[in-house]
């Protein structure tokens, strides 16, 4: 995978096409890495054989994820090295102030709700995507 | 000890209903609002990227489709703001609000520039209260003074106490479209609108979230209106601690 991909946490199809639509749209270039479940998260971010080569750029994640969910994917990589600062954007469809605070508590770097309305959605994640790509530089592990 | 194991046994019923509302809830945020948003999202997408291969009839379907769902969404979200303000406890703290109206007013105005609105607010409201829920209140009241005026040139909108009987009452006041007093009942009942959806936008929950609020005080709220001249929501705090 290309040094500079995203990695999208999402296991709605609809959601999944809705994100990378638009990104493209906000002509975020940018390869998309995707998971569909917290345990593929895991594999493709943590030491294993399926490990992607670099790290990608930023991470959207889901919170409700069949078998391991979002929060505890986000633990995990917080307490990897390799991980701990990899940006990690919360993009889910919840507003409720429990799952906001524990995201925060457990290192998210943004927490984004998914809004309904067409356009509003467009763009939310062409604004979270294009800061956390261009503006926002994060350390790369060594 | 009859009576005793009666009431345990109420209590953890009422523990296991309000836990089975809670994840009604939390399925509610997660669960409906996803196919609505592809709803929303794939027949805005036509529109955006092949809309000019729709015309007439199937144009006019397909932009039917993408207000209903964005209508849902819409009451969606209303039904869960609703159910937040029900829960969580009451923090209760010296609020000023006065201050809180004016921020409030501060948005509105931000959002609609276009719009001349006379805002009178008296300074120097103090209350207690939880100041989180209580904004919520005031935004609400205010965002409908602001629609319901929408037909006058200038809008005249007036936050102020009165005491009677030893009670201090708020008053939020404006020279809108008032509504028919006949319906009044209707208005603090969730989804209940006394305006047809071309005439005033809304979902008709505004109310109820102020209700609830206000109940959640100990407090109390009506209002009065005339059809075509204006109404008049007034509300009480108690200020025990």
């Amino acid at each position: 995978m290309a040094a500079d991909a995203i990695l999208i946490v999402e296991d709605d199809p609809d959601d999944l096409e809705l994100i990378q639509r638009a990104l493209r749209k906000a002509r975020v270039n940018n390869v998309t890495a995707v998971a569909r479940d917290g345990e593929e998260a895991l594999r493709l971010l943590l030491d294993g054989p399926d490990r992607l080569e670099s790290l990608p750029l930023v991470v959207f994640l889901d919170i409700k994820l069949p078998r391991i969910d979002g929060l505890e994917v986000l633990t995990q990589v917080r307490s990897s090295t390799r991980t701990k600062t990899l940006p990690v954007v919360i993009l889910t469809s919840s507003d409720e102030q429990e799952d906001l605070l524990r995201s925060y508590d457990l290192g998210a770097n943004s927490f984004v709700r998914k809004p309904i309305e067409f356009a509003a959605f467009q763009k939310t994640v062409a604004e979270v995507g294009l800061y956390w790509l261009l503006i926002n530089r994060n350390p790369r592990p060594a | 000890m009859a009576l005793e194991a009666a009431i345990a046994e109420r209590t953890r019923d009422l523990a296991i209903a309000v836990k089975e509302m809670e994840s009604f809830t939390y399925s509610v945020a997660h669960d409906l609002r996803a196919p609505v948003r592809a709803i929303n999202g794939f027949s805005r997408a036509l529109l955006e990227d092949y809309g000019d291969q729709f015309a007439g009839e199937p144009l006019d379907y397909l932009l039917r489709i993408s207000r209903a769902s964005e209508r849902m969404g819409q009451l969606i979200d209303d039904l869960l703001k609703l159910s937040q303000v029900g829960r969580g406890d009451v923090e209760r703290t010296e609020v000023n609000l006065s201050v809180l109206a004016a921020s409030a007013a501060a948005r509105l105005t931000e959002r609609l520039p276009d719009r001349d609105v006379r805002l009178a607010i008296q300074d120097g409201m103090n209350t207690r209260g939880d100041g989180r829920l209580l904004l919520i209140v005031l935004e609400n009241l205010l965002d409908n003074a602001w629609k319901f005026t929408q037909r006058r040139e200038t809008a005249e909108i007036r936050f102020f106490t009165t005491n009677e009987d030893g009670r201090r009452i708020f008053h939020i006041a404006d020279n809108g479209s008032g509504f028919d007093t006949r319906y009044r009942h209707k208005l603090f009942a969730p989804f209940q609108r006394l305006h047809r959806a071309d005439e005033f936008e809304g979902t008709g929950i505004g109310l109820v979230i102020v209700s609830r609020i206000l109940a959640r005080h100990g407090g109390d709220v009506w209002i009065d209106g005339i059809e075509d001249q204006g109404a008049t929501v007034s509300f009480t705090l108690p200020e025990r601690s």
